[in-house]
């Protein structure tokens, strides 16, 4: 069955309260709570993802010696919130020989994979919308959608630096999701489970137990994770699609005011979400370096600050790595992903299973230290 | 209640975006509103309990296969395959012969009675128990597949590698 934060608060006495005003297993008030929930996940994403052009521009102005933004509020905290103010009230111009209906939908679609994605989040062991049995499968599945979104809009608005953008976009994400989904496989199968919970619940404990100090292959699993990853969500050395040094500005050349925030928002959010998934499966996830109980409500806001801060961590290395190293070539970048990626990606896989027979699915550390 | 109203919602997308698919004329949109019927489709099965094929679902048709239509369809024309040809009713006697028109009156009539039969059993099939307590299929779909159908899951992946060195092969230079 399947653990949602529904279930989750229903073990606690004010949900009897409540259950009196809406009665036993009410629509309204599992869709409210829900709803709430959401709201909620979504409203915190776009914050993240808007601090996330501010961070971008502060850690980018720091590695220049530069100052970065300083102006709108303390140390130019509110940049993000001038700029979305200037993109909506912007023009919104769409191009007259554009695809009408694409040319709307696409934003929305990249939108929509990456908070689809906020589903299977697994924030803390109890705020998680709902801790899906194939929780790793569904977030690798829906998250395909960007790609789509950003073919879409390369297609949509009818100009050749769209659209070579986009399918520069769809090509890259459809290649780098193989090695990214057999680093994953790697891990479902060190764990046993697809589920976010039962894999974070595995690494409880001191450090050793993260499954990327689990055995040498689990550690190239989480490279080649991190890097397939930060290829998947277009960011440099892999953002090709927008090249803007070839491609004016790649799939969202023609985009302006919000729809082009939409689209710069869905990167930043995704960001986000692969961080904190590269800190679910391998480093962790939400829990404490010591065993504590998680009955008592206040403990979950801890394991989400655990999660997130282990998240911007991995999102200051993908901002560094964006502001150290020079684009790669497009052939280049295909043949990182095909001819050595894949084959590493497989060969950890193959790895990590011949180590769980061959040691009996003990660790490193347990094998060197006992237990 | 909570998975009914979800199941009524993914059928209603499943239905309303396949609608959709045959009355547009452009092709392009067509494909995406055949995604959206996929989606509807995986919203099913997970409201009925099948999560792993759910997630499948969108795996495989949205994160492949409708890339790849939509792929296709650009390099063959775009949006000015917008065809002048889907004048279905005019077209369609001179399509098929004696033989095609029979058997698809076949498939017409299975198709009717199946769903005829479903019909009439709507009000029984309603009272099944569904209080969103369903088992995971994950696991037993993993020891099924690796124990009683390891024959069929051994061929159908040799198949997929023929595919695979087969497209590779067509897209290969040809050497002078």
């Amino acid at each position: 069955m399947n653990q949602t934060v529904v279930s989750f608060l229903a073990q606690y006495e004010f949900f009897d309260f409540l259950t009196k005003i809406f009665g036993e297993n009410s629509l309204l008030l599992t869709t409210l709570i829900f709803l709430i929930f959401s709201v909620a996940f979504v409203a915190v994403a776009a914050t993240i993802g808007g601090l996330g052009t501010y961070a971008e521009r502060k850690i980018s102005a720091d590695i220049q010696m530069r100052m970065g933004p300083n102006r709108v509020g303390p140390y130019g905290l509110l940049q993000f919130l001038a700029d979305g103010v200037k993109m909506m009230m912007k023009e919104d111009i769409m191009p007259r020989t554009a695809d009408k209906f694409l040319f709307y939908l696409a934003p929305l679609l990249c939108l929509l994979g990456v908070f689809a994605t906020l589903a299977v989040l697994p924030v803390s062991s109890g705020f998680t919308l709902t801790d899906l049995n194939v929780g790793v499968f569904y977030l690798i599945a829906i998250s395909s959608l960007v790609g789509l979104g950003v073919f879409l809009g390369g297609y949509a608005s009818n100009s050749k630096w769209s659209m070579l953008g986009g399918m520069r976009g769809a090509s890259q994400i459809i290649s780098y999701e193989i090695p990214v989904t057999l680093s994953v496989l790697a891990i479902t199968l060190l764990s046993g489970s697809m589920s976010f919970g039962k894999i974070t619940d595995l690494q409880a404990g001191f450090i050793t137990n993260w499954f990327v100090f689990h055995n040498p292959f689990a550690f190239l699993a989480f490279i080649v994770y991190f890097v397939g990853a930060m290829a998947e969500t277009n960011r440099a050395p892999f953002d090709l699609p927008e090249a803007e040094s070839e491609l004016v500005s790649g799939y969202h050349t023609e985009y302006t005011g919000m729809r082009f925030g939409f689209f710069a928002l869905a990167e930043y959010i995704e960001v986000f979400v692969v961080s904190a998934v590269a800190a679910a499966l391998f480093l962790g996830g939400y829990n404490l370096p010591f065993h504590i109980s998680i009955d008592f409500l206040p403990i979950q806001f801890v394991q989400l600050s655990i999660l997130v801060g282990k998240a911007l961590m991995l999102y200051y290395v993908v901002i560094w790595a964006r502001w150290t190293f020079p684009r790669l070539r497009v052939d280049h970048l295909m043949s990182v992903c095909w001819k050595y990626l894949t084959p590493i990606a497989i060969f950890n896989l193959v790895g990590c299973a011949v180590w769980m027979v061959a040691f009996n699915g003990q660790s490193l550390a347990q094998l060197i230290f006992g237990h | 209640m909570f998975l009914n109203t979800l199941f009524v919602m993914s059928a209603l997308l499943t239905v309303v975006s396949a609608v959709l698919v045959l009355t547009t004329k452009n092709i392009m949109h067509s494909c995406v509103f055949l995604l959206g019927s996929l989606i509807g489709i995986a919203g099913l099965y997970a409201t009925l309990g099948a999560d792993f094929v759910a997630a499948t679902q969108v795996m495989v048709y949205v994160g492949g296969v409708v890339i790849l239509m939509l792929f296709a369809v650009m390099l063959t024309g775009g949006k000015d395959f917008v065809s002048k040809a889907q004048n279905l009713m005019g077209l369609a006697p001179t399509m098929g012969n004696a033989w095609t028109y029979g058997v698809s009156a076949l498939v017409g009539l299975v198709f009717l009675f199946t769903n005829i039969q479903l019909l009439t059993r709507l009000g029984t099939m309603s009272k099944l128990k569904n209080d969103g307590a369903f088992e995971s299929t994950v696991n037993k779909i993993g020891h099924l597949l690796v124990k009683d159908h390891i024959l069929s899951f051994e061929i159908s992946s040799v198949l997929l590698l023929g595919a695979l060195v087969g497209a590779a092969i067509i897209a290969r230079p040809r050497k002078q």
